[in-house]
Protein backbone atom coordinates (compact mmCIF):
# COMPACT_ATOMS: atom_id res chain seq x y z
CA UNK A 1 0.00 0.00 0.00
CA UNK A 2 2.74 2.42 0.90
CA UNK A 3 4.50 1.41 -2.02
CA UNK A 4 1.51 2.26 -4.31
CA UNK A 5 1.34 5.85 -2.67
CA UNK A 6 5.20 6.33 -3.33
CA UNK A 7 4.58 5.23 -7.41
CA UNK A 8 1.06 7.72 -6.99
CA UNK A 9 2.88 10.38 -5.94
CA UNK A 10 5.85 10.30 -8.30
CA UNK A 11 8.10 10.14 -5.56
CA UNK A 12 9.78 6.54 -7.31
CA UNK A 13 9.84 5.08 -10.73
CA UNK A 14 9.99 1.53 -9.64
CA UNK A 15 9.47 0.02 -5.97
CA UNK A 16 11.08 -3.94 -5.32
CA UNK A 17 9.21 -5.64 -2.40
CA UNK A 18 11.52 -8.32 -1.34
CA UNK A 19 12.14 -10.94 1.55
CA UNK A 20 14.91 -13.16 2.27
CA UNK A 21 15.62 -15.04 5.07
CA UNK A 22 17.48 -18.03 6.51
CA UNK A 23 14.56 -19.30 8.64
CA UNK A 24 15.43 -23.12 8.30
CA UNK A 25 19.18 -22.83 8.55
CA UNK A 26 19.76 -19.51 10.95
CA UNK A 27 17.50 -18.83 14.06
CA UNK A 28 16.94 -15.17 13.22
CA UNK A 29 12.94 -16.34 12.50
CA UNK A 30 12.94 -17.74 16.03
CA UNK A 31 14.25 -14.64 17.80
CA UNK A 32 11.94 -12.22 15.84
CA UNK A 33 8.90 -14.69 17.26
CA UNK A 34 10.76 -14.53 21.09
CA UNK A 35 10.41 -11.19 21.15
CA UNK A 36 6.90 -11.31 20.03
CA UNK A 37 5.46 -11.89 22.97
CA UNK A 38 8.43 -11.59 25.59
CA UNK A 39 6.17 -11.28 28.44
CA UNK A 40 4.59 -13.94 28.27
CA UNK A 41 8.01 -16.04 28.19
CA UNK A 42 7.49 -16.53 31.90
CA UNK A 43 4.19 -18.90 31.37
CA UNK A 44 6.46 -20.88 28.49
CA UNK A 45 4.39 -18.96 25.76
CA UNK A 46 6.67 -18.51 23.08
CA UNK A 47 6.36 -17.61 19.48
CA UNK A 48 3.25 -17.42 16.70
CA UNK A 49 2.39 -20.80 17.19
CA UNK A 50 0.88 -20.89 20.98
CA UNK A 51 -0.49 -17.17 20.17
CA UNK A 52 -2.56 -18.59 16.67
CA UNK A 53 -3.35 -21.74 18.59
CA UNK A 54 -5.18 -19.85 21.49
CA UNK A 55 -7.37 -17.96 18.80
CA UNK A 56 -8.12 -21.41 17.46
CA UNK A 57 -9.43 -23.13 20.25
CA UNK A 58 -11.67 -19.71 20.95
CA UNK A 59 -13.00 -20.87 17.53
CA UNK A 60 -13.57 -24.19 18.09
CA UNK A 61 -15.56 -23.17 20.90
CA UNK A 62 -17.73 -20.12 19.17
CA UNK A 63 -18.39 -21.60 16.16
CA UNK A 64 -17.49 -25.53 15.79
CA UNK A 65 -14.11 -25.41 13.94
CA UNK A 66 -11.31 -27.50 14.76
CA UNK A 67 -8.91 -30.63 12.73
CA UNK A 68 -11.85 -32.00 10.54
CA UNK A 69 -11.77 -28.46 8.90
CA UNK A 70 -7.80 -27.69 9.10
CA UNK A 71 -7.21 -31.38 7.55
CA UNK A 72 -8.74 -30.10 4.07
CA UNK A 73 -6.67 -27.20 4.14
CA UNK A 74 -3.06 -28.61 4.82
CA UNK A 75 -3.86 -31.56 2.32
CA UNK A 76 -5.41 -29.38 -0.39
CA UNK A 77 -2.31 -27.34 -0.65
CA UNK A 78 0.10 -30.06 -0.17
CA UNK A 79 -1.64 -31.13 -3.98
CA UNK A 80 -0.28 -27.62 -5.00
CA UNK A 81 3.15 -27.97 -4.08
CA UNK A 82 3.07 -31.54 -5.25
CA UNK A 83 2.83 -29.47 -8.61
CA UNK A 84 5.63 -26.83 -7.84
CA UNK A 85 9.12 -28.34 -8.33
CA UNK A 86 10.45 -24.87 -6.04
CA UNK A 87 8.27 -26.32 -3.53
CA UNK A 88 9.86 -27.77 -0.32
CA UNK A 89 7.33 -30.12 0.17
CA UNK A 90 7.12 -30.95 -3.88
CA UNK A 91 7.83 -34.63 -3.41
CA UNK A 92 5.87 -35.16 -0.09
CA UNK A 93 2.01 -36.30 -0.64
CA UNK A 94 -0.12 -35.54 1.87
CA UNK A 95 -3.37 -37.75 2.96
CA UNK A 96 -6.09 -37.00 5.57
CA UNK A 97 -4.28 -40.22 7.34
CA UNK A 98 -0.95 -38.54 7.50
CA UNK A 99 -2.62 -35.09 8.75
CA UNK A 100 -3.80 -37.44 11.75
CA UNK A 101 -0.67 -39.05 12.32
CA UNK A 102 1.26 -35.57 12.77
CA UNK A 103 2.67 -34.88 16.29
CA UNK A 104 0.93 -31.90 18.34
CA UNK A 105 2.73 -29.18 18.60
CA UNK A 106 0.62 -26.90 20.60
CA UNK A 107 -2.81 -28.05 20.60
CA UNK A 108 -4.99 -27.75 18.73
CA UNK A 109 -2.42 -27.82 16.11
CA UNK A 110 -0.11 -29.91 14.55
CA UNK A 111 3.35 -30.35 12.98
CA UNK A 112 0.80 -30.42 9.85
CA UNK A 113 -1.35 -26.98 10.92
CA UNK A 114 2.03 -25.05 10.64
CA UNK A 115 3.91 -23.36 8.17
CA UNK A 116 7.35 -24.13 7.10
CA UNK A 117 10.84 -22.37 7.80
CA UNK A 118 12.47 -21.48 5.06
CA UNK A 119 16.12 -20.40 3.17
CA UNK A 120 15.26 -18.19 0.44
CA UNK A 121 13.68 -15.20 -0.79
CA UNK A 122 10.92 -13.52 -3.03
CA UNK A 123 10.84 -10.48 -4.67
CA UNK A 124 8.19 -8.46 -7.04
CA UNK A 125 8.53 -4.98 -8.79
CA UNK A 126 5.68 -2.70 -8.90
CA UNK A 127 5.44 0.20 -11.10
CA UNK A 128 2.96 2.12 -13.08
CA UNK A 129 0.94 0.12 -15.65
CA UNK A 130 2.43 2.75 -18.42
CA UNK A 131 5.89 1.19 -17.82
CA UNK A 132 5.03 -2.35 -17.31
CA UNK A 133 3.39 -2.07 -20.50
CA UNK A 134 6.87 -1.81 -21.73
CA UNK A 135 7.92 -4.98 -19.83
CA UNK A 136 8.94 -8.33 -21.49
CA UNK A 137 5.97 -9.89 -19.04
CA UNK A 138 2.68 -9.15 -18.93
CA UNK A 139 1.42 -7.01 -16.58
CA UNK A 140 -1.01 -7.68 -13.38
CA UNK A 141 -2.48 -4.60 -11.90
CA UNK A 142 -3.66 -4.05 -8.57
CA UNK A 143 -7.88 -3.12 -8.42
CA UNK A 144 -8.30 -2.77 -4.70
CA UNK A 145 -6.62 -3.06 -1.65
CA UNK A 146 -7.66 -2.71 1.80
CA UNK A 147 -6.08 -2.48 5.30
CA UNK A 148 -7.08 -2.96 9.17
CA UNK A 149 -5.49 -3.72 12.35
CA UNK A 150 -7.99 -4.49 15.17
CA UNK A 151 -5.88 -5.09 18.16
CA UNK A 152 -2.37 -4.36 19.10
CA UNK A 153 -1.81 -7.02 21.50
CA UNK A 154 -3.31 -10.89 22.15
CA UNK A 155 -4.55 -10.10 25.74
CA UNK A 156 -6.90 -7.20 25.42
CA UNK A 157 -8.33 -9.00 22.13
CA UNK A 158 -12.11 -9.63 22.50
CA UNK A 159 -12.76 -11.22 19.71
CA UNK A 160 -10.05 -13.86 19.26
CA UNK A 161 -11.95 -15.92 16.71
CA UNK A 162 -13.13 -13.35 14.94
CA UNK A 163 -13.93 -11.35 12.28
CA UNK A 164 -10.06 -10.14 12.34
CA UNK A 165 -8.95 -7.29 10.28
CA UNK A 166 -9.90 -9.67 6.99
CA UNK A 167 -12.95 -8.58 6.96
CA UNK A 168 -13.43 -4.73 6.81
CA UNK A 169 -9.77 -4.96 4.59
CA UNK A 170 -11.87 -7.56 2.16
CA UNK A 171 -14.70 -5.08 2.21
CA UNK A 172 -12.74 -2.28 1.11
CA UNK A 173 -10.60 -4.05 -1.41
CA UNK A 174 -13.62 -5.27 -3.07
CA UNK A 175 -15.33 -2.21 -2.93
CA UNK A 176 -12.04 -0.04 -4.30
CA UNK A 177 -11.99 -3.41 -7.41
CA UNK A 178 -15.59 -2.35 -7.21
CA UNK A 179 -16.53 -6.68 -7.56
CA UNK A 180 -17.63 -9.28 -5.50
CA UNK A 181 -16.98 -12.54 -4.28
CA UNK A 182 -18.02 -13.96 -7.43
CA UNK A 183 -15.58 -12.39 -9.56
CA UNK A 184 -12.51 -14.12 -7.71
CA UNK A 185 -10.62 -16.70 -9.95
CA UNK A 186 -8.55 -17.76 -7.16
CA UNK A 187 -7.02 -16.93 -3.44
CA UNK A 188 -3.55 -16.72 -2.57
CA UNK A 189 -3.91 -16.46 1.61
CA UNK A 190 -1.25 -15.90 4.33
CA UNK A 191 -1.38 -18.70 5.47
CA UNK A 192 1.07 -19.27 8.46
CA UNK A 193 -1.27 -22.12 9.88
CA UNK A 194 -4.08 -24.33 8.55
CA UNK A 195 -6.75 -21.99 10.84
CA UNK A 196 -5.48 -18.51 10.11
CA UNK A 197 -6.70 -19.80 5.96
CA UNK A 198 -10.05 -20.94 7.64
CA UNK A 199 -11.07 -17.56 9.62
CA UNK A 200 -9.24 -15.47 6.58
CA UNK A 201 -11.82 -16.94 3.91
CA UNK A 202 -14.73 -16.84 6.41
CA UNK A 203 -14.36 -13.05 7.30
CA UNK A 204 -13.92 -12.23 3.63
CA UNK A 205 -17.55 -13.84 3.52
CA UNK A 206 -16.73 -16.99 1.37
CA UNK A 207 -18.76 -18.99 4.18
CA UNK A 208 -20.31 -18.41 7.61
CA UNK A 209 -19.14 -18.99 10.81
CA UNK A 210 -18.18 -22.63 11.35
CA UNK A 211 -18.90 -24.07 7.84
CA UNK A 212 -15.78 -23.80 6.01
CA UNK A 213 -15.96 -27.72 6.07
CA UNK A 214 -18.91 -28.27 4.23
CA UNK A 215 -17.36 -25.11 1.81
CA UNK A 216 -14.18 -27.12 1.77
CA UNK A 217 -15.21 -30.24 1.76
CA UNK A 218 -14.34 -32.24 -1.79
CA UNK A 219 -11.25 -30.55 -2.94
CA UNK A 220 -12.54 -27.03 -2.76
CA UNK A 221 -9.25 -25.54 -2.86
CA UNK A 222 -7.24 -28.24 -4.95
CA UNK A 223 -6.07 -28.61 -8.45
CA UNK A 224 -9.69 -28.88 -10.18
CA UNK A 225 -11.46 -27.42 -7.53
CA UNK A 226 -13.94 -24.51 -7.33
CA UNK A 227 -12.31 -22.39 -6.06
CA UNK A 228 -8.41 -22.54 -5.88
CA UNK A 229 -6.29 -21.48 -2.60
CA UNK A 230 -2.74 -21.46 -2.16
CA UNK A 231 -1.86 -22.57 -5.34
CA UNK A 232 2.29 -22.77 -4.72
CA UNK A 233 1.50 -25.01 -1.89
CA UNK A 234 1.15 -21.69 0.38
CA UNK A 235 3.21 -21.34 3.73
CA UNK A 236 2.14 -24.38 4.84
CA UNK A 237 3.86 -26.39 1.24
CA UNK A 238 6.02 -24.34 -0.65
CA UNK A 239 7.93 -21.80 1.49
CA UNK A 240 7.38 -19.15 4.08
CA UNK A 241 8.42 -15.65 2.57
CA UNK A 242 6.01 -13.80 4.57
CA UNK A 243 3.15 -11.62 2.49
CA UNK A 244 5.59 -12.51 -0.68
CA UNK A 245 4.52 -16.12 -0.61
CA UNK A 246 0.80 -15.39 -1.37
CA UNK A 247 1.49 -11.98 -3.07
CA UNK A 248 3.88 -13.67 -6.24
CA UNK A 249 1.94 -16.15 -6.71
CA UNK A 250 -1.17 -14.31 -7.59
CA UNK A 251 1.48 -12.21 -9.91
CA UNK A 252 2.77 -15.36 -11.41
CA UNK A 253 -0.18 -17.11 -11.98
CA UNK A 254 -1.84 -14.29 -13.55
CA UNK A 255 1.61 -13.53 -15.78
CA UNK A 256 0.84 -17.57 -16.71
CA UNK A 257 4.55 -18.42 -15.31
CA UNK A 258 3.50 -20.92 -13.64
CA UNK A 259 4.17 -24.26 -15.56
CA UNK A 260 2.38 -27.47 -14.02
CA UNK A 261 0.41 -25.65 -11.82
CA UNK A 262 -0.64 -22.89 -13.89
CA UNK A 263 -4.26 -22.58 -13.00
CA UNK A 264 -5.99 -23.35 -16.68
CA UNK A 265 -7.05 -26.44 -18.70
CA UNK A 266 -4.01 -28.36 -17.04
CA UNK A 267 -5.46 -28.23 -13.62
CA UNK A 268 -8.83 -28.60 -14.23
CA UNK A 269 -9.66 -24.86 -13.17
CA UNK A 270 -10.39 -21.49 -15.36
CA UNK A 271 -7.75 -19.53 -16.29
CA UNK A 272 -7.33 -16.50 -13.61
CA UNK A 273 -8.51 -13.01 -14.27
CA UNK A 274 -8.81 -11.77 -10.76
CA UNK A 275 -6.73 -13.31 -8.03
CA UNK A 276 -7.35 -12.06 -4.07
CA UNK A 277 -4.67 -12.37 -2.04
CA UNK A 278 -4.02 -11.29 2.02
CA UNK A 279 -1.45 -10.76 4.18
CA UNK A 280 -1.68 -10.64 8.05
CA UNK A 281 0.84 -9.77 10.78
CA UNK A 282 1.14 -10.46 14.94
CA UNK A 283 -1.95 -13.16 16.11
CA UNK A 284 -4.09 -11.89 13.55
CA UNK A 285 -4.08 -8.08 14.47
CA UNK A 286 -3.12 -6.83 11.01
CA UNK A 287 -4.28 -7.56 7.66
CA UNK A 288 -3.94 -6.73 4.31
CA UNK A 289 -6.19 -7.63 1.27
CA UNK A 290 -5.22 -7.23 -2.09
CA UNK A 291 -7.21 -7.86 -5.29
CA UNK A 292 -4.66 -8.21 -8.62
CA UNK A 293 -5.92 -8.43 -12.08
CA UNK A 294 -4.46 -9.64 -15.49
CA UNK A 295 -3.34 -7.02 -17.95
CA UNK B 1 22.55 -29.44 31.95
CA UNK B 2 18.87 -27.51 33.26
CA UNK B 3 18.28 -24.09 32.07
CA UNK B 4 16.03 -21.76 34.15
CA UNK B 5 12.85 -20.47 33.13
CA UNK B 6 12.52 -16.97 31.81
CA UNK B 7 11.38 -14.18 34.75
CA UNK B 8 9.44 -11.00 34.11
CA UNK B 9 10.91 -8.35 32.20
CA UNK B 10 10.03 -5.98 35.07
CA UNK B 11 9.82 -2.31 33.40
CA UNK B 12 8.20 1.11 35.09
CA UNK B 13 4.56 0.33 33.30
CA UNK B 14 4.38 -3.33 34.93
CA UNK B 15 6.06 -2.60 38.41
CA UNK B 16 3.38 -1.91 40.17
CA UNK B 17 1.56 -5.28 38.87
CA UNK B 18 4.59 -7.40 40.29
CA UNK B 19 4.83 -5.53 43.39
CA UNK B 20 1.23 -6.57 43.81
CA UNK B 21 1.86 -9.95 43.07
CA UNK B 22 4.97 -10.38 45.17
CA UNK B 23 2.13 -10.04 48.00
CA UNK B 24 -0.47 -12.23 46.58
CA UNK B 25 -2.62 -9.63 45.09
CA UNK B 26 -3.54 -8.55 41.09
CA UNK B 27 -3.61 -4.93 40.88
CA UNK B 28 -5.23 -3.67 37.62
CA UNK B 29 -4.33 -0.25 36.47
CA UNK B 30 -8.08 2.12 36.39
CA UNK B 31 -8.43 5.00 34.54
CA UNK B 32 -8.62 7.59 36.77
CA UNK B 33 -11.24 9.57 34.68
CA UNK B 34 -13.45 7.25 32.66
CA UNK B 35 -13.13 4.28 35.18
CA UNK B 36 -11.71 1.77 32.28
CA UNK B 37 -9.85 -1.53 33.32
CA UNK B 38 -6.70 -2.27 31.37
CA UNK B 39 -4.44 -4.88 30.74
CA UNK B 40 -1.73 -4.68 29.65
CA UNK B 41 -0.35 -2.20 32.09
CA UNK B 42 -0.05 1.44 30.23
CA UNK B 43 0.58 5.07 31.46
CA UNK B 44 -2.42 6.39 29.11
CA UNK B 45 -5.57 5.14 29.28
CA UNK B 46 -6.76 3.20 25.97
CA UNK B 47 -9.79 4.44 25.85
CA UNK B 48 -9.74 8.15 27.05
CA UNK B 49 -5.79 8.97 26.82
CA UNK B 50 -6.49 10.24 30.63
CA UNK B 51 -2.99 9.62 32.38
CA UNK B 52 -4.80 9.13 35.35
CA UNK B 53 -4.54 5.77 36.71
CA UNK B 54 -5.74 4.06 40.17
CA UNK B 55 -4.96 0.18 40.94
CA UNK B 56 -7.64 -1.91 41.98
CA UNK B 57 -7.37 -5.36 43.95
CA UNK B 58 -8.88 -8.20 41.03
CA UNK B 59 -10.42 -10.96 42.90
CA UNK B 60 -8.89 -13.22 41.41
CA UNK B 61 -11.67 -14.82 40.09
CA UNK B 62 -12.22 -15.66 36.23
CA UNK B 63 -13.01 -17.78 33.23
CA UNK B 64 -10.74 -19.02 30.74
CA UNK B 65 -11.13 -17.46 27.46
CA UNK B 66 -9.14 -19.71 25.63
CA UNK B 67 -6.04 -22.01 26.14
CA UNK B 68 -3.68 -24.39 24.49
CA UNK B 69 -1.79 -27.59 25.71
CA UNK B 70 2.37 -27.46 24.93
CA UNK B 71 3.62 -30.71 23.68
CA UNK B 72 6.78 -29.06 22.86
CA UNK B 73 9.29 -27.21 25.10
CA UNK B 74 10.31 -24.26 22.80
CA UNK B 75 12.42 -23.12 25.82
CA UNK B 76 14.13 -26.50 27.41
CA UNK B 77 13.28 -24.92 30.69
CA UNK B 78 9.92 -26.13 30.19
CA UNK B 79 10.38 -29.33 29.10
CA UNK B 80 9.54 -30.94 32.47
CA UNK B 81 6.22 -29.43 32.56
CA UNK B 82 4.92 -30.81 29.34
CA UNK B 83 2.29 -31.35 28.55
CA UNK B 84 1.13 -28.10 30.17
CA UNK B 85 -1.62 -25.71 30.00
CA UNK B 86 -1.33 -21.87 28.65
CA UNK B 87 -4.54 -20.01 28.53
CA UNK B 88 -5.30 -16.45 28.27
CA UNK B 89 -7.82 -16.14 31.79
CA UNK B 90 -10.67 -13.33 31.17
CA UNK B 91 -11.22 -11.94 34.94
CA UNK B 92 -14.36 -11.42 36.29
CA UNK B 93 -13.49 -7.71 36.35
CA UNK B 94 -12.79 -7.71 32.57
CA UNK B 95 -8.96 -7.63 31.88
CA UNK B 96 -7.57 -10.85 29.60
CA UNK B 97 -4.22 -12.58 31.32
CA UNK B 98 -1.85 -14.90 29.62
CA UNK B 99 -1.71 -17.58 32.54
CA UNK B 100 -0.98 -21.21 33.20
CA UNK B 101 -3.95 -23.37 34.38
CA UNK B 102 -2.39 -25.57 36.96
CA UNK B 103 -3.58 -28.56 39.38
CA UNK B 104 -5.89 -30.38 36.72
CA UNK B 105 -4.83 -32.55 33.69
CA UNK B 106 -4.86 -30.62 30.53
CA UNK B 107 -7.95 -32.52 28.79
CA UNK B 108 -9.80 -31.21 31.99
CA UNK B 109 -9.66 -27.88 30.37
CA UNK B 110 -12.47 -25.90 28.76
CA UNK B 111 -13.35 -22.78 27.04
CA UNK B 112 -15.29 -20.59 29.88
CA UNK B 113 -14.73 -22.46 32.71
CA UNK B 114 -14.68 -20.75 36.02
CA UNK B 115 -11.11 -20.80 37.46
CA UNK B 116 -9.13 -18.93 40.70
CA UNK B 117 -5.64 -17.35 40.80
CA UNK B 118 -2.80 -19.27 42.47
CA UNK B 119 0.26 -18.25 43.13
CA UNK B 120 3.68 -20.08 42.33
CA UNK B 121 6.54 -18.17 44.06
CA UNK B 122 9.23 -18.94 41.74
CA UNK B 123 12.10 -16.67 43.44
CA UNK B 124 11.67 -14.78 46.65
CA UNK B 125 10.63 -11.76 45.72
CA UNK B 126 8.76 -12.94 41.97
CA UNK B 127 5.59 -14.62 42.09
CA UNK B 128 3.56 -15.69 39.12
CA UNK B 129 -0.56 -15.83 38.85
CA UNK B 130 -1.47 -18.93 37.40
CA UNK B 131 -4.86 -20.38 37.85
CA UNK B 132 -6.69 -23.61 38.73
CA UNK B 133 -10.11 -24.99 38.44
CA UNK B 134 -12.40 -22.84 40.80
CA UNK B 135 -13.50 -24.34 43.93
CA UNK B 136 -17.16 -25.21 43.80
Amino acid sequence: MHAVGVLEAGLCRHVLLSYGDCGRSGNSMMQLLANLNAEDAVFGHFGATGGYALAARRAMHEFHTGPDTWKQIAVGQRKWANLNPRAAMYGRTMTEADYDRSPWIVEPFRTADNCLLTDGGRACILTTLERARDLRHPPVTIMGLGMYNPAADIAPARHLAGPTGARRAGETALRMAGITLDDIDACEIYDCFTYTVEITLQDYGFFKPGEGKDWLQGGTIGPGGRMPVNTSGGQLSEAYYMGLTPLTEGVMQLMGRCGERQLGPKTGNKKPEIILCSDNGGILQSHACYILKRG
Amino acid sequence: MTSRKPLPKINADTAAFWEGCREHELRIQKCGECGHLRWPPAFLCPHCLSGKTELVRASGRGTVYSYTVYRVAFDPAFRGDLPYVVALVALEEGPHLVTNIVGCDPSAVSCDMPVEVVWDDVTETVSLPKFRPAAR
